[in-house]
């Protein structure tokens, strides 16, 4: 395999992103939108029945929750929907394979391209839920947003194996099913996991998901860090992320290649 | 014109599991010519040109590309290699200039060179006026216009073409006949693959004509055809078939009618009863084509 060279990677971004400029007045509003809805309802909704949840007001609580899954989700679509179109649909991938640009330099590029995305995305929130009165003015809840970046480069490999083996759209159903939904219910997002039975915790700990929450949500309330748990959280988020992606560039460079 | 090889294959051998589709095939691509890769759907010429692109592992012979092995190419070969491939595959999302921008960062060129190349091919396709349109917006000869812009922005030294002008009409087909013609004249390597006859005869110096992932034959059109089906081809219904004894005549039956080959027109009209009827045309690379691989019907 051909050294990766950052202008080839950059080369498959920039193509996303050119894509990107043309939608993005569609995209700044969902994204601003979505949660400003989000933040509403269990905001207001919710949190009119709770006082506070894991020493915090539930606001606060829910922003962070929010953040990682607004990134998760964003990532999660782009290399699965998105990529799946460019690569089995439009053939797009052919042409670029056909090109000096590598396989993984292609598969880097997706998943960069996605991470970014998925930082917008984080970053619409943290601003709405610091207007919202969410997060307190402070710099270290721009902190998350390097953790954040990390965290959806894991959602975005995660997604890749997803394309990597889906013959057709209907895949994906399984995808959202067994991998979105539960990073949305079981990992912390809307309350601590500590309330769920131990078994689901153990399982809840695989995701992802639950570790960039759990590392990113001291950040955003700013409470008392614990510095050692958070670096154990970004470490199981890079390991997954580099066992997700082995995986589907493996699989991917079979199905591409003959 | 220089007389390096641009492509060497040396008993080139694919196989899927069981499936032998090239069967140890041997061919070289000079430099600067059109290099014409012909056959019947299924004949091995798809594999084979994704084995030249390195998209294919060879399973056994060895196949070089500027020198280097098809199956480990470096990125600057990689580089010299324009590629049209037989579905357009452009770019659905962004517009004309876009797509051959997109394409100009796939080959690390500074935006300088792309923006510069991009408004020459362009020009050179005759697509300016239709830049900002949205590809799906273009018709088919001009989306195929803009996929031989597209392998063209990295200036290669070889294009390869994967049945250029499939399903386009007549000015469509004139226009990329004429502009592939020039790039021969600016010294590129041509490799091409299709099923118009007539195409491959005007545009190809050297042909290998393959089937069931052999080669059958190759040569110049003109050593093909006087090899294969001499000068002249006469259609004769049946029965007004030549006199003469079946031996003394190249011919083919077809149903309903037998092809004659021969170089002396006037002797063979002489060989015919007066009621015969009979088409009478210079023989072709269709002739040629049809008479090696046979008029069996190819499904995929």
């Amino acid at each position: 395999m051909r050294m990766p060279e950052s202008a080839y990677v950059l080369a498959v971004y920039h193509r996303q992103f050119v894509v990107f400029k043309k939608l993005i007045g569609s995209s700044l509003v969902s994204n601003v939108a979505n949660p400003i809805l989000f933040l509403f309802a269990f905001g207001f909704g919710m949190g009119s029945f709770i006082d506070t949840m894991s020493g915090m007001s539930y606001l606060t609580f829910v922003v962070a929750g929010m953040i990682a899954y607004s990134a998760a989700f964003a990532a999660s679509f782009e290399t699965t929907i998105g990529s799946f179109t460019r690569y089995f649909m439009q053939k797009n991938w052919d042409a670029v394979l056909s090109t000096p640009v590598t396989l993984f330099e292609l598969l880097l590029g997706e998943v960069f391209w996605a991470s970014a995305k998925a930082l917008f995305s984080a970053v619409c929130v943290l601003i709405v839920g610091w207007i919202w009165g969410g997060v307190p003015l402070s710099f270290l809840p721009l902190v998350t947003l390097p953790i954040v970046f990390l965290g959806s480069i894991c959602f975005a490999c995660a997604g890749l194996v997803a394309t990597a083996y889906a013959k057709g759209y209907e895949f994906f159903a399984y995808f959202f099913t067994f991998w979105v939904t539960p990073m949305f219910v079981f990992c912390g997002v809307f309350f601590d996991i500590s309330r769920f039975p131990e078994i689901i915790q153990y399982l809840a700990w695989f995701f992802p998901m639950t570790h960039l929450v759990a590392a990113i949500r001291p950040l955003t309330a700013v409470t008392p860090l614990d510095g050692a748990a958070i670096a154990l959280h970004i470490c199981y988020i890079i390991v997954f992320s580099a066992a997700s992606f082995w995986i589907a560039y493996r699989r991917l460079h079979q199905r591409l290649y003959d | 014109m220089e007389n390096t090889a641009v492509i060497t294959a040396t008993k080139l051998n694919k196989r899927y599991g069981a499936l032998e589709v090239v069967r140890g095939i041997d061919f070289t691509v000079p430099a600067g010519q059109c290099f014409g890769l012909l056959g019947p759907n299924g004949a091995g010429k798809s594999t084979t040109m994704r084995m030249i692109m390195g998209l294919s592992q060879i399973t056994a012979g060895e196949l070089t590309v500027f020198g280097e092995p098809a199956n480990n190419m470096p990125r600057n070969i990689k580089a010299k290699i324009g590629l049209v491939p037989q579905d357009n595959n452009l770019d659905p999302d962004i517009s004309v200039l876009e797509n051959l921008k997109a394409f100009g960062r796939y080959f690390a060129l500074p935006s300088t060179v792309i923006d510069a190349r991009a408004k020459e091919l362009l020009e050179f396709m005759q697509l300016t006026e239709r830049k900002f349109a949205p590809v799906n917006a273009l018709s088919g000869g001009m989306q195929r216009r803009l996929t031989i812009a597209r392998a063209l922005i990295g200036d290669p030294e070889m294009v390869i073409l994967d049945e250029p002008t499939t399903g386009l009409d007549p000015q469509a087909r004139v226009l990329i006949w004429k502009q592939l013609t020039e790039l021969k004249k600016d010294g590129r390597t041509l490799l091409l693959t299709t099923h118009y006859m007539d195409e491959a005869q005007r545009l190809c110096d050297q042909i290998v004509i393959i089937d069931n992932g052999e080669i059958l034959d190759q040569g110049t059109p003109k050593e093909l055809i006087s090899r294969h089906v001499k000068g002249f081809v006469f259609e004769v219904q049946k029965p007004g078939l030549a006199a003469s004894a079946a031996e003394r005549w190249d011919q083919e039956d077809i149903g309903d009618s037998v092809l004659y080959f021969v170089n002396d027109t006037a002797e063979f009209i002489a060989d015919l009863p007066e009621e015969s009827i009979y088409l009478h045309r210079p023989a072709n690379l269709e002739d040629v084509f049809l008479r090696l691989t046979g008029r069996k019907l190819r499904e995929n």
